[in-house]
């Protein structure tokens, strides 16, 4: 329960938003990370930071920022996955298709490599 | 509260050093920052000369000039940009005196995603060229995507978290001025002080845009939606909240040439409003429900407390400090010395005169000052030292 000790919902503590609207935030972060956007989820995670460690003052907020970590980790563990096959990987394991993926290359063919 | 008038009123000094902190560390940051890209990206100075943009429009500087025609040519250069900044400015102040505070906003956002997107990619795609990183398409353009779309909403929204929107500011600040240091080095020169001069003019004429602006911001009481740097407000332990509404506000237009304006302005009012802020602060169950909006509204960001600083501010100083790491890193020392040293002039004046204040004149022509001083006089010195091995 929360004591004459307030607790904020954000990291900002008092210079951050009410718990009325942070529920708001919380909801809308979460949705919107869903259009391929973990690092929204992330920054979601970090601004209610409180929320993760007090764990039974904010319970609508936390049920957002709990699935919001948990799509951020397993988003990162796909992503990481793939980019670390990738780059470890190299010509060996994909071939020829890998001088085709790679970003210098594209940054090249595309001509995107020069300012201006 | 006895307490609060035995005390004596304290002056602005007390917590200036923290806030004095709060505006440097960014300004270092995104100036290191530039310097570091300037030198892992330089190749050689020649190239270039292949760029373009509204600041070289009117004569594009080749090695083959004379040095007067690459003065005359950096002149004009330099006039065509000031009065390409001067008509924007001016749309900004018809636009906000018809209250088209959306259609602002909406270009601030727009305009922080194309600079976070676009020059992002390019400075990105060129740090993994340098270092030949391999990373794929997909990651990259994933990531790309990610990044510049938190940064919008970090922009675009009034309450979100203090320390992401400061560094995406920063980092929208540092991309722009790494941009700008690819510019022809006469015309970055020239520019920088043309600029200085111009903020001077804009802000303390009556007739200045910028001036016009800040004082229709504060008589609504609005904030202006520009691009514009808040350093968290302290709030000190006898919590007595020193409520300060310092501006410095800034502009962008975007198209590939980002143009800033900068105006400081101080306005301190106090107590009335101590009482309502130190009571929250202990207990709110006691307020009503409409207390602890208005309260955090009264110290939210954007209302009080904080230094405000211009990112046309963190840019230009960068490319001050950025054209200076193209020489060498010892003009870069003196011009990072200078120019912190200018800001923390304009800062003590701000609190003298409490009003609005251009931000780029005293740094710049600091800056440029030792530049020259040290390119001249200092690095012959250095050199010779050196070479005999008596100091350095």
């Amino acid at each position: 329960m929360i004591s004459s000790g307030q607790v904020w919902p954000t990291i900002d503590g008092p210079l951050g938003l009410t718990e009325e609207a942070s529920v708001d935030y919380a909801r809308r972060f979460y949705k919107f990370g869903f259009a391929l956007l973990p690092w929204l989820w992330a920054v979601n995670c970090f601004y209610f930071w409180p929320v993760l460690r007090h764990s039974r003052a904010f319970p609508q907020i936390r049920n957002y920022v709990v699935r919001s970590a948990i799509g951020f980790s397993v988003f990162t563990a796909l992503l990481s996955a793939w980019a670390l096959t990738f780059s470890i990987g190299g010509e060996e394991l994909f071939g020829p298709v890998w001088d085709k993926l790679v970003m210098y290359n594209v940054a090249d063919r595309l001509g995107l490599a020069g300012l201006a | 509260m006895d307490r609060n008038q035995q005390r004596p009123r304290s002056s602005i000094l007390d917590s200036l050093g923290e806030e004095l902190i709060g505006i440097l560390t960014p300004v270092s940051i995104c100036m290191f920052t530039v310097v570091l890209l300037v030198c892992l990206l330089n190749s050689d100075p020649s190239s270039s000369s292949s760029f373009s943009s509204i600041a070289t429009a009117a004569y594009s500087e080749t090695d083959s000039d004379s040095p007067w025609d690459k003065l005359l040519g950096a002149f004009l250069n330099s006039l065509v940009f000031v009065a390409a900044i001067t008509v924007a400015t001016f749309l900004l102040v018809l636009l906000f005196y018809l209250r088209c505070v959306t259609f602002l906003k909406l270009y601030m956002g727009f305009s922080a995603l194309v600079v976070l997107a676009n020059l992002g990619g390019e400075i990105s795609i060129l740090l993994i060229d340098r270092f030949r990183f391999p990373i794929d398409s997909l990651t990259f353009s994933i990531l790309l995507f990610n990044f510049s779309v938190v940064g919008v909403f970090a922009v675009f929204m009034s309450r979100f978290s203090i320390l992401i929107t400061q560094g995406y500011l920063v980092v929208i600040g540092v991309l722009v001025a790494y941009f700008f240091t690819m510019l022809p080095e006469w015309t970055t020169w020239v520019l920088l002080v043309a600029l200085a001069l111009y903020d001077l003019a804009a802000v303390l004429l009556p007739v200045g845009p910028l001036r016009l602006l800040v004082e229709m911001a504060i008589s609504r009481d609005e904030d202006i939606p520009a691009l514009v740097y808040e350093a968290r407000p302290v709030i000190r332990d006898d919590s007595r909240l020193v409520q300060r509404r310092v501006w410095r506000e800034q502009r962008s237009n975007v198209n590939d040439d980002d143009v800033e304006n900068n105006v400081v302005r101080a306005e301190e009012e106090e107590e009335q409003r101590s009482e309502e802020i130190s009571v929250p602060l202990i207990d709110s169950s006691s307020s009503s429900s409409s207390r602890p909006e208005t309260f955090l509204e009264g110290i939210g960001l954007g209302a009080s407390g904080a230094i405000k600083l211009g990112l046309g501010d963190f840019i230009f100083y960068s490319v001050l400090v950025g054209r200076a790491a193209m020489y060498d890193l010892m003009t870069v020392y003196a011009c990072y010395l200078a120019i912190i040293a200018g800001l923390g002039v304009t800062l003590m004046l701000l609190s003298v005169y409490q009003k609005a204040l251009p931000a780029l004149p005293v740094s710049i022509m600091l800056g440029v000052v030792f530049y020259f001083l040290a390119r001249l006089f200092l690095e012959v010195f250095v050199v010779q030292c050196s070479s005999n091995l008596v100091m350095f």
